[in-house]
């Protein structure tokens, strides 16, 4: 019996040393103020702290479904991409749209929710621009302004990719908030935000000086659906993450979590 | 020249009947298999690609709702920041994806919220605009709600189509199954028919036709079968009765000389006692009169050293002949031995059988015989008469062969009645 005892041990041991992996994860923050937060709850006061509580939690419970002991980190967005693909982190929750550059880099869940992007900034200044361009600003039409975009982002890219032809000046910041401040300092005409995130900030903004500017846009790899990275050699890992994602889908949880951080329920 | 029936081979027959059989089912099973993978293919179409479709129907309109609810918020809510919430909702609404793609759905998005900026603009200046711009919401807000409607409706329909197409496939399914079922229940009817036809009637006609074998009937008649292998066993039944037949008639031919003196053709004495023993069984049990009689040619030894055993065999068989010709279908003789002949006489009494046998003799006596050399002699008979009416054949031949004795003593040529001789 005590030699049934010690293997019924080894076993329940080893068994749950299999199903509670440590996982290191990656969390985006909005403003590098929060990257020092390191785990800690994001004060309210911060800008896009509800979208940092919804990442956590998010991250949180997906741990919690695949079984794993996660250790999370809070990154600026442009970390977490090349921390995956370096191994330095298990899962990057960053809210990744897919892109052929990206995917050979790292692997992608299945989508967690849809995103587009939308130029924010001051309705001074859209209609000083509105003025110049004869029509209403867009990101179709706008020419020679100064557009802020998160380094790393699918944003920066398409602005890069725009910025000679249109006499764009891109204006790159370490985090969403940080392109935010570029239009509060007039260092950028506009930022060109996801619509979450644009929201995030432009309501936690006191001064109510900037709101969207045009319609949203989906194409031009700016908008699809969103999703956690993984290192790509992690195949294992990844069918866990996805069976956990349409778990919470099937079950109601990730709505419930939305719920939670924003007043309506987009996924 | 009668035309030959083509006849097959069962076991080719067969082969070729379980190979239509084999083709048949195997057609029949990928006919089903084709159906069941459609119906698979549709329900996987259903779960893959429609169920998702009407999921992101069915949050466009929660999400076109969304929208509506939040201008109803603008317009309800009483101060200025209350209302910049609410747009700041209606604008990342109105920018979300789903929305996007669905072009009826971006543009009531987009002159929405164009509409609630202008109007949270002239609020913000004015609160009495409110009520000035509320007809017009009004309109975007039933526009939206019928938007919400149709596109619950749109996402609906698409279910329905595919659910009538799964239907469809599975009713096409269920008439191919059922005549799949006809047509193979029709094949194991023609197959039992065929097998009944060619096979179980010609084996049950054969088994009678065996059962029933005899020489006394004709050969067994069979129609002519299209299977080789019952064609070859009729005709060995056919063959079995004319080799019976032909058994028999040899059979027959062996018991004739069993029972018949060569010389004369009369029975020989064995064959004599078996069927006088038999008849006089018969007569006694029923209480009939019986006689038995013993012959004897006169002289014969005489004739015989006179003309030579050829003169003495042509006598015996003129005289046999002659009792052959005399002599009543139902009366049983034989050559007893040499020149001795037995008789018996069913149905009569020593009386009766006494004139037989004097009409006999007396014929005999009269009777030329024509010897090889041509010579002409006559011979004459001795007879002891028996009543064999309540003794055993033994017995009363025994008696028969002391009368013959007394009619030899008392000069030949004469018949004795035992019962004479006291």
């Amino acid at each position: 019996m005590p030699a049934f005892r010690s293997l019924f041990l080894v076993a329940a041991l080893w068994t749950g040393a299999l199903q509670a992996a440590d996982l290191r994860v990656a969390v985006l923050v909005q403003d590098a103020a929060q990257v020092s937060l390191q785990g800690d709850l994001v004060p309210s006061s911060t800008p896009g702290a509800d979208l940092v509580a919804f990442t956590d939690e998010l991250a949180r419970e997906i741990c919690r479904r695949i079984r794993s002991r996660c250790s999370v980190s809070y990154v600026t967005f442009g970390e977490i991409l090349p921390g995956v693909e370096d191994g330095s982190f298990d899962l990057g929750f960053g809210n990744f749209l897919r892109a052929p550059k990206r995917e050979k880099r790292v692997a992608f869940s299945e989508p967690i929710f849809r995103s587009a992007s939308r130029l924010v900034g001051s309705p001074a200044t859209a209609r000083a621009f509105a003025g110049k361009l004869g029509q209403a600003v867009n990101l179709d039409n706008l020419r020679g302004a100064r557009v802020a975009a998160m380094e790393g982002s699918q944003q920066q890219a398409f602005l890069n990719t725009i910025a000679a032809e249109r006499e764009l000046t891109v204006v790159a910041t370490a985090t969403t908030a940080g392109a935010f401040d570029t239009l509060r300092n007039g260092s950028a005409d506009f930022a060109l935000l996801p619509i979450r995130t644009g929201y995030a900030l432009i309501s936690h903004d006191k001064s109510r000086r900037f709101g969207f500017v045009g319609p949203a846009v989906a194409d031009h790899g700016l908008g699809d659906t969103a999703h956690i990275i993984l290192p790509r050699q992690k195949e294992a890992l990844r069918r866990s993450v996805n069976q956990a994602i349409a778990e919470i889908r099937a079950d109601g949880t990730g709505h419930r979590i939305m719920r939670r951080h924003f007043p309506v329920n987009l996924d | 020249m009668p035309i030959r029936p083509e006849r097959y081979p069962a076991n080719r027959l067969f082969a070729l009947l379980g190979a239509s059989f084999a083709l048949l089912f195997t057609f029949v099973i990928v006919v089903l298999a084709v159906d069941q993978e459609r119906v698979r293919e549709a329900s996987e179409r259903l779960q893959q690609q429609t169920v998702p479709k009407i999921i992101r129907f069915q949050r466009l309109a929660r999400n076109l709702d969304q929208l509506r609810q939040e201008g109803e918020q603008i317009f309800s809510s009483g101060t200025p920041e209350g209302r910049q919430q609410s747009l700041y909702l209606v604008m990342l609404v109105a920018s979300h994806p789903s929305i996007l793609e669905h072009s009826q759905a971006a543009a009531a998005a987009r002159d929405t919220e164009a509409f609630l900026a202008e109007t949270g603009r002239l609020a913000t200046q004015d609160p009495a605009m409110l009520r000035v711009q509320q007809a017009e919401w009004q309109q975007l807000s039933r526009r939206l709600s019928m938007l919400v409607d149709d596109i619950l409706v749109e996402g609906a329909n698409l279910a329905t189509a595919d659910l009538e197409d799964v239907a469809g496939t599975m009713r096409v399914t269920r008439y191919k199954l059922m005549g799949a079922t006809a047509l193979l229940g029709g094949f194991l009817l023609l197959l039992m028919i065929l097998l009944r036809r060619h096979l179980l009637r010609p084996l049950e006609k054969i088994d009678r036709a065996l059962s029933s074998l005899s020489v006394d009937r004709p050969a067994p008649e069979f129609p002519d079968g299209s299977l080789a292998e019952i064609h070859a066993v009729e005709e060995a039944t056919r063959r079995l009765h004319d080799a019976m037949v032909s058994n028999e008639a040899a059979r027959r031919e062996l018991q004739l000389l069993a029972n018949r003196d060569d010389l004369t053709g009369l029975m020989n004495r064995r064959h004599f006692m078996e069927s006088a023993a038999t008849e006089l069984r018969r007569a006694q049990r029923y209480g009939r009169p019986t006689a038995v009689a013993l012959g004897d040619l006169d002289f014969f030894k005489s004739l015989n050293d006179t003309y030579g055993h050829g003169a003495g065999d042509a006598v015996l068989r003129t005289f046999a002949e002659l009792l052959t010709e005399s002599l009543r279908q139902s009366d049983l003789v034989c050559r007893y031995g040499g020149e001795e002949f037995a008789f018996l006489f069913p149905e009569s009494t020593v009386g009766q059988a006494r004139i037989l046998v004097e009409r006999f003799r007396e014929r005999c006596a009269a009777h030329e015989i024509q010897l090889p050399d041509g010579l002409l002699v006559r011979v004459t008979l001795s007879i002891g008469l028996a009543d064999a009416s309540r003794c055993p054949i033994d017995l009363a031949l025994q008696q028969a062969d002391l009368a013959l004795y007394e009619a030899k003593r008392l000069g030949r040529n004469r018949v004795v009645v035992a019962a004479e001789t006291g």
